[in-house]
């Protein structure tokens, strides 16, 4: 056993220098990933919070069928197949297509059919967090009393003014929980974009385990790096779950 | 096009045993590790508490992706140490298994919080009722673990279809499940109704373990409230 780890020693020591500048570079475009999604997934889910309580019921019930098969398919299918079917669509675009049933046709010049990668992987999991965001942004909807609506018409406040300054402040309390852990399956999911070639963490581990043959090592330290920003972000999140709830009183002290 | 649909579908099909083991197996696997791992926090030994804390930090706060390449290709850098025994290095280094071992470790992890979770936020008056009957520590577990796991079981049924919605990873390391039978034929022939075809089967499988869930939930807390 002790022959053991002086070998497992002997192959982990050798200097790890080179390759901090790429690792660091990779973590910074796996962050810039997952903040760009979080950002644009945010947009994408408050415009299906919206689309499911258009009064309009089809409306709403697509957006239903949408939000279940999205949920019941895996990650990595939709990354992949939003890869692929994108450059597709674009093509389909450019060459200029008709609509059945009618005359209508389709043509716009696109000159790049090959989105960037990482616009790829952008959507891919901005659209993830949206439809498990949306869920969250309903219900939080839903927790605010209807008395704080009644209230601000009574005061005369605008429909938009009442939306804005009376009930988002207060939706935030109830959807932050919900939509911190959607962050952090978004930092986990960012781990899926390496199967569309964006050099990301993943890939990059990849890429030095093949030049240096330590696989364990490196895979290692790619879950540390993982771990940190897990737990950093974990941390923050508290840190900003209790100044919303700070001017809260506490139901239990009562 | 319905032709391509059939033979596409045919192809994808031979990848449904590996998804389907993979799936059964681990969430098998990973319940009863939750479960262990569940009885164990309870008996708040400090020691214990806190490995398993850490294991459940470890697993909940990195990817899958990474957890799997490193039980896949992590062991090859002590191949030398490891070729002494090659009847042990060949089974770790199947595909399938460290696939499994992957997905049970990671779903284990999410399901112990469930289960914990729920166990911990049964009616202090259940444990004193069951103490004042002189019940020993498992006794007491024996009878508050049934009940705490038919609380978690709306929040477990999610953790289900996880684990399936997981199984398509393992393509990433040479397993050849839907997902892997997928990115071949997309390699060959660049159709988006490949993952139409594939998706359709995913959500199947979801669908009906999704129902399964419901109906054993509906059984279970028939006489709850």
């Amino acid at each position: 056993m002790s022959d053991f780890f002086a070998h497992s020693m002997e192959l982990l020591l050798p200097s790890i220098d080179g390759y901090i500048l790429p690792l660091t570079k990779a973590t910074a475009i796996t962050l810039s990933l997952a903040l760009v999604s979080l950002v644009v997934g945010m947009f994408f889910a408050f415009i299906f919070t919206i689309l499911e309580a258009v009064p309009f019921k089809p409306v709403a019930w697509l957006m239903l069928l949408f939000n279940l098969t999205i949920r019941a398919l895996p990650e990595l299918l939709i990354v992949v197949a939003i890869y692929t079917g994108l450059p597709l669509l674009l093509m389909a675009l450019d060459d200029g297509f008709t609509i059945p049933l009618t005359s209508i046709t389709i043509k716009m010049n696109i000159e790049n059919t090959q989105p960037a990668p990482f616009l790829c992987g952008v959507f891919a999991l901005s659209l993830l967090y949206a439809v498990y965001a949306s869920q969250t942004l309903r219900g939080a909807f839903k927790a605010i009393s209807s008395g704080q609506k009644q209230a601000a018409q009574v005061l005369g406040l605008s429909k938009s003014r009442t939306f804005f300054r009376i009930i988002m402040p207060q939706m935030w309390r109830h959807a932050l929980p919900g939509l911190s852990n959607q962050w952090l399956i978004l930092l986990k999911d960012t781990a899926l974009v390496s199967a569309i070639a964006i050099d990301d963490l993943m890939m990059q581990t990849k890429t030095i385990v093949a030049r240096t043959n330590q696989p364990f090592l490196w895979y290692f330290i790619a879950m540390i790096i993982y771990l940190v920003i897990s737990v950093f972000s974990q941390k923050v999140i508290s840190r900003i779950e209790k100044r919303t709830t700070h001017f809260e009183p506490s139901v239990n002290s009562q | 096009m319905s032709d391509n649909f059939i033979f596409y579908l045919k192809i994808i099909l031979q990848g449904l045993p590996d998804t389907l083991s993979l799936s059964i197996f681990g969430i098998l696997s990973a319940g009863i590790l939750a479960i262990v791992f569940s009885c164990l926090l309870s008996l708040n030994s400090k020691l214990l508490t806190k490995t398993i804390r850490i294991y459940i930090i470890i697993f909940t706060g990195s990817p899958l992706l990474v957890q799997l390449f490193l039980i896949y290709y992590g062991p090859s850098q002590f191949g030398e140490f490891l070729s002494k025994y090659p009847a042990f290095y060949d089974f770790i280094s199947s595909p399938w298994f460290c696939a499994y071992i992957a997905l049970t470790l990671n779903s284990a992890a999410y399901t112990t919080q469930i289960f914990y979770g729920a166990l911990k936020s049964i009616p202090q008056g259940q444990w004193q009722a069951c103490s004042a009957l002189g019940m020993n520590k498992r006794q007491t577990l024996k009878i508050l673990m049934p009940y705490a796991l038919k609380r978690a079981l709306s929040t477990y049924s999610n953790e289900v279809v996880f684990v399936v919605k997981g199984t398509a990873l393992a393509s990433m390391i040479p397993v050849m499940d839907l997902m892997g039978y997928s990115n071949a034929l997309n390699g060959e022939y660049y159709d988006f109704s490949i993952f139409v075809v594939a998706g359709l089967i995913y959500l199947l499988i979801n669908g009906i373990l999704s129902t399964i869930m419901r109906i054993i939930e509906k059984t279970a807390l028939t006489f709850e409230n």
